[in-house]
Protein backbone atom coordinates (compact mmCIF):
# COMPACT_ATOMS: atom_id res chain seq x y z
CA UNK A 1 0.00 0.00 0.00
CA UNK A 2 3.09 1.77 -0.42
CA UNK A 3 0.39 4.67 -2.44
CA UNK A 4 -1.25 5.09 0.91
CA UNK A 5 2.08 7.59 1.55
CA UNK A 6 0.57 9.86 -1.34
CA UNK A 7 1.41 14.27 0.14
CA UNK A 8 -1.62 14.82 1.95
CA UNK A 9 -0.79 18.61 1.61
CA UNK A 10 -4.34 19.44 -0.61
CA UNK A 11 -6.59 20.66 1.90
CA UNK A 12 -10.06 19.51 2.98
CA UNK A 13 -11.68 21.97 1.80
CA UNK A 14 -10.76 25.05 -0.95
CA UNK A 15 -13.09 27.43 1.00
CA UNK A 16 -11.19 27.37 4.50
CA UNK A 17 -7.21 26.84 4.09
CA UNK A 18 -6.10 24.79 7.52
CA UNK A 19 -3.55 23.20 5.78
CA UNK A 20 -2.18 26.37 4.60
CA UNK A 21 1.39 28.09 6.21
CA UNK A 22 -0.20 30.35 9.06
CA UNK A 23 1.62 33.65 7.89
CA UNK A 24 -0.39 32.80 4.62
CA UNK A 25 -3.55 32.26 6.28
CA UNK A 26 -3.86 34.81 9.48
CA UNK A 27 -1.91 37.31 8.77
CA UNK A 28 0.01 39.30 6.15
CA UNK A 29 3.16 41.07 6.87
CA UNK A 30 1.08 44.36 8.12
CA UNK A 31 -0.69 41.89 10.27
CA UNK A 32 -4.07 42.01 8.56
CA UNK A 33 -5.96 38.80 8.13
CA UNK A 34 -5.84 37.73 4.56
CA UNK A 35 -9.41 38.27 3.75
CA UNK A 36 -8.40 41.99 4.42
CA UNK A 37 -5.56 41.88 1.70
CA UNK A 38 -7.08 44.32 0.07
CA UNK A 39 -6.23 46.78 2.49
CA UNK A 40 -2.60 46.38 2.25
CA UNK A 41 -1.69 49.83 -0.01
CA UNK A 42 0.22 47.48 -2.58
CA UNK A 43 -3.09 46.34 -3.28
CA UNK A 44 -4.80 49.66 -3.51
CA UNK A 45 -2.23 52.34 -4.05
CA UNK A 46 -1.85 51.77 -7.99
CA UNK A 47 -5.47 51.88 -8.45
CA UNK A 48 -6.11 55.06 -6.28
CA UNK A 49 -2.90 56.96 -8.07
CA UNK A 50 -4.61 56.08 -11.57
CA UNK A 51 -7.60 57.74 -10.22
CA UNK A 52 -6.11 60.79 -8.37
CA UNK A 53 -4.57 61.58 -11.85
CA UNK A 54 -7.68 60.60 -14.09
CA UNK A 55 -9.88 63.14 -11.68
CA UNK A 56 -7.04 65.63 -12.31
CA UNK A 57 -7.22 65.41 -15.57
CA UNK A 58 -11.26 65.55 -15.88
CA UNK A 59 -10.80 68.54 -13.58
CA UNK A 60 -8.60 70.50 -15.92
CA UNK A 61 -10.77 69.46 -18.98
CA UNK A 62 -13.67 70.35 -17.23
CA UNK A 63 -12.18 73.92 -16.79
CA UNK A 64 -11.27 74.23 -19.49
CA UNK A 65 -14.32 73.36 -21.78
CA UNK A 66 -17.60 72.78 -19.04
CA UNK A 67 -19.60 71.09 -22.35
CA UNK A 68 -17.55 68.59 -22.54
CA UNK A 69 -17.43 67.20 -18.80
CA UNK A 70 -18.71 69.06 -15.86
CA UNK A 71 -16.73 69.55 -12.96
CA UNK A 72 -16.73 66.72 -10.42
CA UNK A 73 -17.71 68.82 -7.78
CA UNK A 74 -20.83 69.14 -9.54
CA UNK A 75 -21.37 65.85 -10.17
CA UNK A 76 -21.17 65.44 -6.61
CA UNK A 77 -23.24 68.29 -6.09
CA UNK A 78 -26.24 66.49 -8.17
CA UNK A 79 -26.12 63.68 -6.15
CA UNK A 80 -25.55 65.05 -2.98
CA UNK A 81 -28.63 67.72 -3.56
CA UNK A 82 -31.28 65.02 -3.79
CA UNK A 83 -29.92 61.12 -3.44
CA UNK A 84 -33.55 59.89 -3.08
CA UNK A 85 -33.93 60.78 -6.91
CA UNK A 86 -31.17 58.84 -8.02
CA UNK A 87 -31.74 55.85 -5.78
CA UNK A 88 -35.27 55.81 -6.77
CA UNK A 89 -34.47 55.76 -10.56
CA UNK A 90 -31.72 53.33 -9.68
CA UNK A 91 -34.40 50.87 -8.23
CA UNK A 92 -36.67 51.02 -11.29
CA UNK A 93 -33.95 50.52 -13.55
CA UNK A 94 -32.72 47.54 -11.63
CA UNK A 95 -35.61 46.02 -11.39
CA UNK A 96 -36.43 46.30 -14.94
CA UNK A 97 -32.66 44.75 -15.40
CA UNK A 98 -33.70 41.65 -12.96
CA UNK A 99 -36.51 40.72 -13.76
CA UNK A 100 -36.04 40.71 -17.46
CA UNK A 101 -32.62 38.76 -16.45
CA UNK A 102 -35.10 36.32 -14.32
CA UNK A 103 -37.20 35.86 -17.60
CA UNK A 104 -34.41 35.52 -19.79
CA UNK A 105 -32.61 33.16 -17.31
CA UNK A 106 -36.04 30.62 -17.40
CA UNK A 107 -36.58 30.78 -20.51
CA UNK A 108 -32.80 29.96 -21.99
CA UNK A 109 -32.21 27.33 -19.40
CA UNK A 110 -35.40 25.35 -20.39
CA UNK A 111 -34.57 25.85 -24.08
CA UNK A 112 -30.91 25.00 -23.29
CA UNK A 113 -31.92 21.22 -21.84
CA UNK A 114 -34.33 20.98 -24.76
CA UNK A 115 -31.42 21.39 -27.18
CA UNK A 116 -29.32 19.42 -25.39
CA UNK A 117 -31.54 16.61 -25.38
CA UNK A 118 -33.25 16.72 -28.55
CA UNK A 119 -31.46 16.61 -31.98
CA UNK A 120 -34.50 17.69 -33.35
CA UNK A 121 -34.84 20.86 -31.33
CA UNK A 122 -31.44 21.61 -31.66
CA UNK A 123 -31.38 21.70 -35.43
CA UNK A 124 -34.23 23.97 -34.93
CA UNK A 125 -33.45 26.43 -32.72
CA UNK A 126 -29.75 26.92 -32.72
CA UNK A 127 -29.37 28.36 -36.41
CA UNK A 128 -32.14 30.72 -35.13
CA UNK A 129 -30.66 31.30 -31.71
CA UNK A 130 -27.25 32.12 -33.49
CA UNK A 131 -28.52 34.73 -35.96
CA UNK A 132 -30.44 36.36 -33.61
CA UNK A 133 -27.32 36.71 -31.32
CA UNK A 134 -25.53 38.95 -33.39
CA UNK A 135 -28.25 41.14 -34.14
CA UNK A 136 -27.62 44.35 -32.39
CA UNK A 137 -30.80 43.52 -30.23
CA UNK A 138 -30.64 47.34 -28.85
CA UNK A 139 -31.86 48.07 -32.17
CA UNK A 140 -35.60 46.33 -31.93
CA UNK A 141 -36.27 48.50 -28.88
CA UNK A 142 -37.91 51.48 -30.44
CA UNK A 143 -39.75 49.01 -32.23
CA UNK A 144 -40.91 47.41 -29.01
CA UNK A 145 -41.69 50.51 -27.52
CA UNK A 146 -43.92 51.45 -30.71
CA UNK A 147 -45.81 48.02 -29.92
CA UNK A 148 -45.65 47.92 -26.33
CA UNK A 149 -45.81 51.76 -25.44
CA UNK A 150 -43.74 53.10 -22.35
CA UNK A 151 -44.25 50.54 -19.52
CA UNK A 152 -42.29 47.92 -18.22
CA UNK A 153 -43.03 45.63 -20.96
CA UNK A 154 -40.61 46.40 -23.79
CA UNK A 155 -37.90 47.20 -21.18
CA UNK A 156 -38.35 43.52 -19.84
CA UNK A 157 -38.22 42.08 -23.32
CA UNK A 158 -35.24 43.90 -24.51
CA UNK A 159 -33.49 42.89 -21.19
CA UNK A 160 -34.70 39.18 -21.22
CA UNK A 161 -33.38 38.89 -25.11
CA UNK A 162 -30.02 40.16 -24.12
CA UNK A 163 -29.81 38.15 -21.44
CA UNK A 164 -30.89 34.64 -23.66
CA UNK A 165 -28.57 33.88 -26.05
CA UNK A 166 -25.67 34.19 -23.49
CA UNK A 167 -27.40 31.72 -21.21
CA UNK A 168 -28.50 29.66 -24.06
CA UNK A 169 -24.90 29.05 -25.86
CA UNK A 170 -23.54 28.55 -22.73
CA UNK A 171 -25.34 26.19 -20.85
CA UNK A 172 -26.83 24.15 -23.84
CA UNK A 173 -22.70 23.14 -24.28
CA UNK A 174 -22.52 22.67 -21.15
CA UNK A 175 -24.74 20.43 -20.50
CA UNK A 176 -23.19 18.48 -23.59
CA UNK A 177 -19.47 18.79 -21.78
CA UNK A 178 -19.91 15.80 -19.71
CA UNK A 179 -16.71 13.32 -20.67
CA UNK A 180 -17.85 9.98 -22.38
CA UNK A 181 -16.34 7.84 -20.20
CA UNK A 182 -18.53 9.53 -17.56
CA UNK A 183 -21.59 9.01 -19.55
CA UNK A 184 -20.39 5.12 -20.09
CA UNK A 185 -20.45 4.53 -16.43
CA UNK A 186 -23.71 5.86 -15.76
CA UNK A 187 -25.02 4.16 -19.31
CA UNK A 188 -23.93 1.12 -17.44
CA UNK A 189 -25.52 1.81 -14.54
CA UNK A 190 -29.05 2.45 -16.72
CA UNK A 191 -29.75 6.39 -15.22
CA UNK A 192 -32.18 7.48 -16.91
CA UNK A 193 -32.39 10.72 -18.81
CA UNK A 194 -33.67 12.75 -16.23
CA UNK A 195 -31.29 11.17 -13.31
CA UNK A 196 -28.31 12.00 -15.66
CA UNK A 197 -30.15 15.51 -16.21
CA UNK A 198 -29.93 16.19 -12.57
CA UNK A 199 -27.09 14.21 -11.16
CA UNK A 200 -24.35 14.75 -14.32
CA UNK A 201 -25.39 16.54 -17.01
CA UNK A 202 -26.25 20.23 -14.82
CA UNK A 203 -23.73 20.06 -12.47
CA UNK A 204 -21.63 19.72 -15.20
CA UNK A 205 -22.87 22.68 -16.95
CA UNK A 206 -22.61 25.03 -13.72
CA UNK A 207 -19.15 26.48 -14.50
CA UNK A 208 -20.61 27.54 -18.09
CA UNK A 209 -23.67 29.10 -16.54
CA UNK A 210 -21.11 30.88 -14.47
CA UNK A 211 -19.40 32.54 -17.46
CA UNK A 212 -22.58 33.49 -18.87
CA UNK A 213 -24.27 34.89 -15.74
CA UNK A 214 -21.04 36.66 -15.37
CA UNK A 215 -21.59 38.60 -19.05
CA UNK A 216 -25.41 38.78 -18.41
CA UNK A 217 -25.68 40.35 -15.11
CA UNK A 218 -24.38 44.15 -16.40
CA UNK A 219 -25.61 43.29 -19.96
CA UNK A 220 -29.27 43.36 -17.91
CA UNK A 221 -28.62 46.92 -16.97
CA UNK A 222 -27.25 47.40 -20.82
CA UNK A 223 -30.56 45.99 -21.76
CA UNK A 224 -33.16 48.14 -19.31
CA UNK A 225 -30.95 51.35 -19.98
CA UNK A 226 -31.09 51.39 -23.97
CA UNK A 227 -35.02 50.21 -23.89
CA UNK A 228 -35.21 53.25 -21.38
CA UNK A 229 -33.57 55.88 -23.55
CA UNK A 230 -35.50 54.21 -26.86
CA UNK A 231 -39.01 55.16 -24.55
CA UNK A 232 -38.43 58.93 -23.64
CA UNK A 233 -42.03 59.27 -22.26
CA UNK A 234 -41.08 56.52 -20.11
CA UNK A 235 -41.83 58.15 -15.82
CA UNK A 236 -38.69 56.59 -14.08
CA UNK A 237 -35.35 54.82 -14.35
CA UNK A 238 -31.86 56.20 -15.03
CA UNK A 239 -32.06 55.75 -18.67
CA UNK A 240 -35.12 58.22 -18.14
CA UNK A 241 -33.11 60.52 -15.95
CA UNK A 242 -29.89 60.66 -18.49
CA UNK A 243 -32.25 61.48 -21.37
CA UNK A 244 -34.34 64.22 -19.67
CA UNK A 245 -31.12 65.98 -18.01
CA UNK A 246 -29.08 65.45 -21.69
CA UNK A 247 -31.85 67.32 -23.57
CA UNK A 248 -31.68 70.11 -20.58
CA UNK A 249 -28.26 70.19 -21.20
CA UNK A 250 -27.68 69.27 -17.27
CA UNK A 251 -24.10 67.41 -17.65
CA UNK A 252 -23.78 67.27 -14.42
CA UNK A 253 -27.25 64.61 -13.82
CA UNK A 254 -26.14 62.71 -16.97
CA UNK A 255 -22.93 61.71 -15.33
CA UNK A 256 -24.32 61.26 -11.65
CA UNK A 257 -26.78 58.72 -13.34
CA UNK A 258 -23.65 57.08 -15.57
CA UNK A 259 -21.72 56.92 -11.88
CA UNK A 260 -24.81 55.29 -10.68
CA UNK A 261 -24.97 52.74 -13.12
CA UNK A 262 -21.62 52.25 -13.37
CA UNK A 263 -21.48 51.24 -9.31
CA UNK A 264 -25.09 49.09 -9.97
CA UNK A 265 -22.96 46.66 -12.38
CA UNK A 266 -20.19 46.79 -10.47
CA UNK A 267 -22.23 45.62 -7.60
CA UNK A 268 -24.30 43.09 -9.88
CA UNK A 269 -20.81 41.73 -11.22
CA UNK A 270 -18.96 41.40 -7.18
CA UNK A 271 -22.67 39.42 -6.50
CA UNK A 272 -22.32 37.11 -9.43
CA UNK A 273 -18.78 36.23 -8.60
CA UNK A 274 -18.79 35.93 -4.86
CA UNK A 275 -22.00 33.26 -5.87
CA UNK A 276 -19.63 31.95 -8.48
CA UNK A 277 -17.06 31.29 -5.67
CA UNK A 278 -18.88 29.34 -3.34
CA UNK A 279 -21.28 27.07 -5.69
CA UNK A 280 -18.00 26.07 -8.13
CA UNK A 281 -15.56 25.59 -5.37
CA UNK A 282 -14.94 22.12 -6.60
CA UNK A 283 -14.06 23.59 -10.18
CA UNK A 284 -10.52 23.36 -11.41
CA UNK A 285 -10.01 26.69 -11.47
CA UNK A 286 -10.71 27.49 -8.04
CA UNK A 287 -8.61 24.27 -6.63
CA UNK A 288 -5.06 26.15 -7.12
CA UNK A 289 -6.01 29.43 -5.76
CA UNK A 290 -6.28 28.76 -1.79
CA UNK A 291 -3.60 26.00 -1.72
CA UNK B 1 -13.64 -20.95 -19.61
CA UNK B 2 -14.18 -22.32 -23.53
CA UNK B 3 -12.51 -21.62 -26.81
CA UNK B 4 -13.21 -22.12 -30.09
CA UNK B 5 -12.04 -21.56 -33.03
CA UNK B 6 -14.03 -19.80 -35.67
CA UNK B 7 -14.06 -22.99 -37.89
CA UNK B 8 -15.03 -25.57 -35.09
CA UNK B 9 -18.62 -26.22 -34.81
CA UNK B 10 -19.86 -24.53 -31.91
CA UNK B 11 -21.14 -26.82 -28.90
CA UNK B 12 -24.51 -25.30 -27.77
CA UNK B 13 -24.18 -23.81 -24.40
CA UNK B 14 -25.79 -25.91 -21.73
CA UNK B 15 -26.57 -22.96 -19.44
CA UNK B 16 -25.53 -19.07 -19.62
CA UNK B 17 -27.04 -18.57 -16.71
CA UNK B 18 -23.67 -18.62 -15.01
CA UNK B 19 -21.57 -17.35 -17.32
CA UNK B 20 -20.95 -14.58 -19.65
CA UNK B 21 -21.16 -15.80 -22.80
CA UNK B 22 -20.14 -14.26 -26.37
CA UNK B 23 -21.20 -16.22 -29.66
CA UNK B 24 -20.48 -15.59 -33.09
CA UNK B 25 -19.77 -12.02 -32.20
CA UNK B 26 -19.02 -10.14 -35.42
CA UNK B 27 -18.53 -5.90 -35.52
CA UNK B 28 -17.38 -4.12 -38.39
CA UNK B 29 -16.73 -0.44 -38.09
CA UNK B 30 -17.11 1.73 -41.38
CA UNK B 31 -17.31 0.27 -44.82
CA UNK B 32 -15.66 -0.26 -48.01
CA UNK B 33 -12.31 0.88 -48.08
CA UNK B 34 -11.84 1.49 -44.50
CA UNK B 35 -14.06 -1.23 -43.23
CA UNK B 36 -12.34 -2.32 -40.05
CA UNK B 37 -12.91 -5.74 -38.31
CA UNK B 38 -13.01 -5.26 -34.87
CA UNK B 39 -14.56 -8.80 -34.09
CA UNK B 40 -14.30 -10.99 -36.22
CA UNK B 41 -16.65 -14.72 -35.02
CA UNK B 42 -15.78 -14.29 -31.21
CA UNK B 43 -16.35 -16.97 -28.81
CA UNK B 44 -15.95 -16.40 -25.06
CA UNK B 45 -17.65 -17.76 -21.90
CA UNK B 46 -16.38 -16.58 -18.25
CA UNK B 47 -17.63 -18.39 -15.53
CA UNK B 48 -18.45 -17.00 -12.60
CA UNK B 49 -15.97 -15.57 -10.15
CA UNK B 50 -13.31 -15.51 -12.65
CA UNK B 51 -10.83 -13.03 -13.30
CA UNK B 52 -10.61 -13.07 -17.09
CA UNK B 53 -8.00 -10.56 -19.07
CA UNK B 54 -8.13 -9.60 -22.13
CA UNK B 55 -4.89 -8.76 -24.02
CA UNK B 56 -3.70 -7.90 -27.44
CA UNK B 57 -2.38 -5.25 -29.54
CA UNK B 58 -4.17 -1.58 -30.17
CA UNK B 59 -6.86 -2.67 -32.05
CA UNK B 60 -7.33 -5.57 -32.04
CA UNK B 61 -11.24 -5.11 -30.49
CA UNK B 62 -10.47 -6.25 -26.52
CA UNK B 63 -12.00 -2.82 -26.17
CA UNK B 64 -14.86 -3.56 -28.29
CA UNK B 65 -15.79 -6.52 -26.80
CA UNK B 66 -15.69 -5.02 -23.18
CA UNK B 67 -18.07 -2.60 -24.65
CA UNK B 68 -20.15 -5.66 -25.82
CA UNK B 69 -20.41 -7.09 -22.26
CA UNK B 70 -21.53 -3.70 -20.78
CA UNK B 71 -24.41 -3.36 -23.60
CA UNK B 72 -22.73 0.01 -24.74
CA UNK B 73 -22.34 -1.29 -28.22
CA UNK B 74 -24.00 -4.23 -29.83
CA UNK B 75 -22.70 -6.66 -32.61
CA UNK B 76 -23.45 -6.87 -35.89
CA UNK B 77 -24.57 -10.08 -35.73
CA UNK B 78 -23.98 -13.30 -33.04
CA UNK B 79 -24.87 -12.69 -29.19
CA UNK B 80 -24.12 -11.64 -25.99
CA UNK B 81 -25.37 -12.60 -22.54
CA UNK B 82 -24.91 -11.93 -19.28
CA UNK B 83 -25.93 -14.36 -16.43
CA UNK B 84 -28.45 -15.48 -19.02
CA UNK B 85 -29.59 -11.91 -19.54
CA UNK B 86 -28.81 -9.51 -22.82
CA UNK B 87 -26.51 -6.85 -21.86
CA UNK B 88 -29.07 -3.85 -21.60
CA UNK B 89 -31.19 -5.85 -18.97
CA UNK B 90 -28.03 -6.52 -17.03
CA UNK B 91 -27.17 -3.13 -17.05
CA UNK B 92 -30.79 -1.91 -16.17
CA UNK B 93 -30.74 -4.44 -13.31
CA UNK B 94 -26.91 -2.76 -12.25
CA UNK B 95 -25.29 -6.25 -13.04
CA UNK B 96 -22.36 -4.29 -14.56
CA UNK B 97 -19.87 -2.28 -12.89
CA UNK B 98 -17.78 -0.38 -15.51
CA UNK B 99 -14.17 0.84 -14.42
CA UNK B 100 -13.31 2.60 -17.22
CA UNK B 101 -9.63 3.70 -18.92
CA UNK B 102 -10.21 7.05 -17.24
CA UNK B 103 -11.42 7.49 -13.70
CA UNK B 104 -14.66 9.56 -14.53
CA UNK B 105 -15.22 11.11 -11.66
CA UNK B 106 -17.70 13.74 -10.57
CA UNK B 107 -15.86 16.20 -10.04
CA UNK B 108 -17.99 18.54 -7.61
CA UNK B 109 -19.18 15.43 -5.52
CA UNK B 110 -16.26 13.99 -2.80
CA UNK B 111 -14.94 10.79 -2.62
CA UNK B 112 -18.12 9.17 -0.50
CA UNK B 113 -20.24 11.37 -2.89
CA UNK B 114 -19.08 9.88 -5.93
CA UNK B 115 -18.90 6.14 -4.67
CA UNK B 116 -22.53 6.36 -3.53
CA UNK B 117 -24.12 7.77 -7.07
CA UNK B 118 -24.46 4.84 -8.55
CA UNK B 119 -27.36 3.81 -5.32
CA UNK B 120 -28.69 7.03 -6.25
CA UNK B 121 -29.59 6.39 -9.41
CA UNK B 122 -31.53 3.76 -11.20
CA UNK B 123 -33.43 2.48 -8.17
CA UNK B 124 -35.51 0.02 -9.71
CA UNK B 125 -33.03 -2.09 -10.58
CA UNK B 126 -32.53 -3.70 -7.01
CA UNK B 127 -36.70 -4.79 -7.86
CA UNK B 128 -35.44 -6.01 -11.18
CA UNK B 129 -31.93 -8.06 -10.15
CA UNK B 130 -34.35 -10.42 -8.03
CA UNK B 131 -36.09 -11.74 -10.59
CA UNK B 132 -33.05 -12.52 -12.70
CA UNK B 133 -32.26 -16.17 -12.21
CA UNK B 134 -28.38 -15.40 -13.37
CA UNK B 135 -27.83 -12.37 -10.58
CA UNK B 136 -26.23 -13.76 -7.43
CA UNK B 137 -27.98 -11.46 -4.39
CA UNK B 138 -25.19 -10.19 -2.09
CA UNK B 139 -25.75 -7.31 0.17
CA UNK B 140 -25.11 -3.87 0.34
CA UNK B 141 -21.16 -2.87 1.05
CA UNK B 142 -20.36 -0.36 3.65
CA UNK B 143 -18.81 2.47 1.34
CA UNK B 144 -16.60 3.25 3.91
CA UNK B 145 -15.40 0.28 5.03
CA UNK B 146 -15.14 -0.17 1.28
CA UNK B 147 -12.89 3.03 0.83
CA UNK B 148 -10.93 2.17 3.34
CA UNK B 149 -10.33 -1.33 1.91
CA UNK B 150 -8.89 0.85 -0.86
CA UNK B 151 -6.50 2.46 1.18
CA UNK B 152 -8.96 5.91 0.88
CA UNK B 153 -10.30 6.47 4.59
CA UNK B 154 -7.82 9.82 4.96
CA UNK B 155 -9.47 11.07 1.59
CA UNK B 156 -13.35 10.58 2.13
CA UNK B 157 -14.25 13.58 2.07
CA UNK B 158 -11.93 15.13 -0.58
CA UNK B 159 -12.95 16.29 -3.98
CA UNK B 160 -11.61 14.57 -6.86
CA UNK B 161 -9.28 17.32 -7.94
CA UNK B 162 -7.41 17.12 -5.06
CA UNK B 163 -6.58 12.88 -5.44
CA UNK B 164 -3.84 11.73 -7.35
CA UNK B 165 -4.33 9.79 -10.69
CA UNK B 166 -3.98 6.39 -8.46
CA UNK B 167 -6.57 7.87 -5.76
CA UNK B 168 -9.16 8.48 -8.50
CA UNK B 169 -8.60 5.37 -9.87
CA UNK B 170 -9.38 3.70 -6.73
CA UNK B 171 -12.34 5.69 -6.25
CA UNK B 172 -13.38 4.92 -9.25
CA UNK B 173 -13.23 0.99 -9.02
CA UNK B 174 -14.74 1.49 -4.97
CA UNK B 175 -17.27 3.04 -6.85
CA UNK B 176 -18.35 0.20 -9.49
CA UNK B 177 -17.82 -2.00 -6.63
CA UNK B 178 -20.04 -0.79 -4.48
CA UNK B 179 -23.56 -1.98 -6.40
CA UNK B 180 -21.95 -5.73 -5.96
CA UNK B 181 -21.79 -5.92 -9.63
CA UNK B 182 -22.35 -9.61 -11.09
CA UNK B 183 -19.16 -8.45 -13.23
CA UNK B 184 -16.79 -5.64 -13.33
CA UNK B 185 -15.48 -4.66 -16.52
CA UNK B 186 -12.41 -2.71 -16.23
CA UNK B 187 -10.78 -1.34 -19.96
CA UNK B 188 -7.20 -0.54 -19.15
CA UNK B 189 -7.67 0.82 -15.98
CA UNK B 190 -4.35 1.26 -15.01
CA UNK B 191 -2.60 2.68 -18.00
CA UNK B 192 -2.16 6.00 -16.79
CA UNK B 193 -0.50 4.93 -13.80
CA UNK B 194 2.91 5.08 -13.12
CA UNK B 195 4.29 1.75 -12.39
CA UNK B 196 4.82 1.93 -8.59
CA UNK B 197 1.26 3.04 -8.17
CA UNK B 198 -0.06 0.59 -10.81
CA UNK B 199 1.59 -2.50 -8.84
CA UNK B 200 -0.07 -0.95 -5.30
CA UNK B 201 -2.85 -0.34 -6.80
CA UNK B 202 -3.27 -4.09 -8.52
CA UNK B 203 -2.66 -5.75 -5.05
CA UNK B 204 -5.64 -3.75 -3.68
CA UNK B 205 -7.58 -4.27 -6.55
CA UNK B 206 -6.72 -8.25 -5.87
CA UNK B 207 -7.69 -7.58 -2.09
CA UNK B 208 -10.78 -6.32 -2.74
CA UNK B 209 -11.74 -9.76 -5.10
CA UNK B 210 -10.51 -11.61 -2.97
CA UNK B 211 -13.45 -11.25 -0.54
CA UNK B 212 -16.07 -10.36 -3.12
CA UNK B 213 -15.00 -12.99 -5.73
CA UNK B 214 -17.19 -10.64 -8.24
CA UNK B 215 -16.76 -11.65 -12.62
CA UNK B 216 -13.75 -9.42 -13.82
CA UNK B 217 -12.96 -8.82 -17.53
CA UNK B 218 -10.13 -6.94 -17.60
CA UNK B 219 -8.60 -5.72 -20.60
CA UNK B 220 -4.88 -4.59 -20.38
CA UNK B 221 -1.47 -4.10 -22.72
CA UNK B 222 0.02 -5.34 -19.50
CA UNK B 223 1.57 -8.88 -19.79
CA UNK B 224 2.26 -8.69 -16.22
CA UNK B 225 -0.40 -7.05 -14.82
CA UNK B 226 -2.31 -9.80 -16.86
CA UNK B 227 -0.48 -12.45 -15.37
CA UNK B 228 -0.71 -11.13 -11.92
CA UNK B 229 -4.23 -10.37 -11.63
CA UNK B 230 -5.93 -12.96 -14.08
CA UNK B 231 -7.37 -16.64 -13.73
CA UNK B 232 -7.30 -16.80 -17.54
CA UNK B 233 -5.82 -14.44 -20.24
CA UNK B 234 -7.05 -14.17 -23.89
CA UNK B 235 -4.91 -13.10 -26.32
CA UNK B 236 -6.41 -11.12 -29.64
CA UNK B 237 -4.74 -10.42 -32.55
CA UNK B 238 -6.06 -7.67 -34.60
CA UNK B 239 -7.25 -7.40 -38.49
CA UNK B 240 -9.15 -8.46 -38.00
CA UNK B 241 -10.04 -8.86 -34.11
CA UNK B 242 -10.11 -12.00 -32.98
CA UNK B 243 -9.33 -14.57 -29.36
CA UNK B 244 -6.01 -16.34 -30.84
CA UNK B 245 -4.66 -18.37 -27.27
CA UNK B 246 -6.56 -18.74 -23.91
CA UNK B 247 -3.77 -19.14 -21.27
CA UNK B 248 -4.91 -20.26 -18.08
CA UNK B 249 -3.17 -18.73 -14.99
CA UNK B 250 -2.45 -21.65 -12.38
CA UNK B 251 -0.31 -19.72 -10.25
CA UNK B 252 -1.21 -19.76 -6.53
CA UNK B 253 -3.64 -16.88 -4.99
CA UNK B 254 -2.61 -14.67 -3.09
CA UNK B 255 -0.23 -13.20 -5.44
CA UNK B 256 1.89 -11.13 -3.40
CA UNK B 257 4.71 -8.66 -4.68
CA UNK B 258 7.45 -11.13 -4.57
CA UNK B 259 5.66 -13.37 -6.83
CA UNK B 260 6.36 -10.82 -9.53
CA UNK B 261 10.29 -12.31 -9.44
CA UNK B 262 9.84 -15.90 -9.37
CA UNK B 263 10.72 -18.43 -12.63
CA UNK B 264 7.15 -19.54 -12.69
CA UNK B 265 5.75 -15.99 -13.39
CA UNK B 266 8.31 -15.06 -15.80
CA UNK B 267 6.82 -18.73 -17.41
CA UNK B 268 3.45 -17.30 -17.57
CA UNK B 269 4.89 -14.01 -18.97
CA UNK B 270 6.83 -15.74 -21.75
CA UNK B 271 3.66 -18.08 -22.78
CA UNK B 272 2.09 -15.06 -23.51
CA UNK B 273 4.46 -12.90 -25.23
CA UNK B 274 4.70 -15.97 -27.26
CA UNK B 275 1.37 -16.16 -28.23
CA UNK B 276 1.25 -12.27 -28.74
CA UNK B 277 3.89 -12.88 -31.10
CA UNK B 278 2.73 -15.66 -33.13
CA UNK B 279 -0.54 -13.75 -33.21
CA UNK B 280 1.47 -10.60 -34.91
CA UNK B 281 3.40 -12.46 -37.39
CA UNK B 282 0.19 -14.58 -38.60
CA UNK B 283 -1.13 -11.57 -39.40
CA UNK B 284 -1.63 -11.58 -43.19
CA UNK B 285 -1.13 -7.59 -43.48
CA UNK B 286 1.25 -6.72 -40.60
CA UNK B 287 2.90 -10.36 -40.90
CA UNK B 288 6.31 -9.35 -42.23
CA UNK B 289 7.25 -6.80 -39.33
CA UNK B 290 7.23 -9.41 -35.86
CA UNK B 291 6.44 -7.45 -32.84
CA UNK B 292 9.84 -7.55 -30.58
CA UNK B 293 9.71 -9.29 -27.24
CA UNK B 294 7.71 -7.37 -24.29
CA UNK B 295 6.87 -4.56 -26.80
CA UNK B 296 3.39 -5.30 -26.49
CA UNK B 297 2.96 -4.73 -23.22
Amino acid sequence: MSVMTEPATIQESPVTAPAAPPAQKSATKSGLPKQLGFLRPAYWLPLAVLLVALGFLWTITAADSPYLLPPLASVGEALAANPGFYLSNAWATLAVALVGLAIGFVASFILAVLVSELPIARRAIMPIAVVLSVTPLVAIAPALVVAFGFGPEPKLIVTALICFFPILINVATGLRSVSPAVLQVFTTLHASRLEMLWHVRMPSALPYLFTALRVVFPLSIIGAVVAELSAPGAAEGLGTVISVASSNNRLAVVYAAILCLAIMGSLLLLIITAIEDRVLHWHESRQGATS
Amino acid sequence: MTLTSPSAPTSAPSSTADSISIRGAVKIYGSGASQHVALQNVDVDIKRGQFVSIIGPSGCGKSTLLRLIAGLETADSGTAEVFGVTPERACAAKMIGLVPQAPALLPWKDVLGNVSMPAKVNRRADKLRRRIHGHLERPAPDMLDLLGKAGLTDAVHKLPAQLSGGMQQRTAIVRAFGVQPDVLLMDEPFSALDEFTRESIQEQLLDIWDENKTTVVFVTHSVSEAVRLSDKVLVMSARPGRITASVDITLPRPRSQAMLKTAEFHHFEDVIRDHLQTAWQENPITGSTPIPAGAAQ
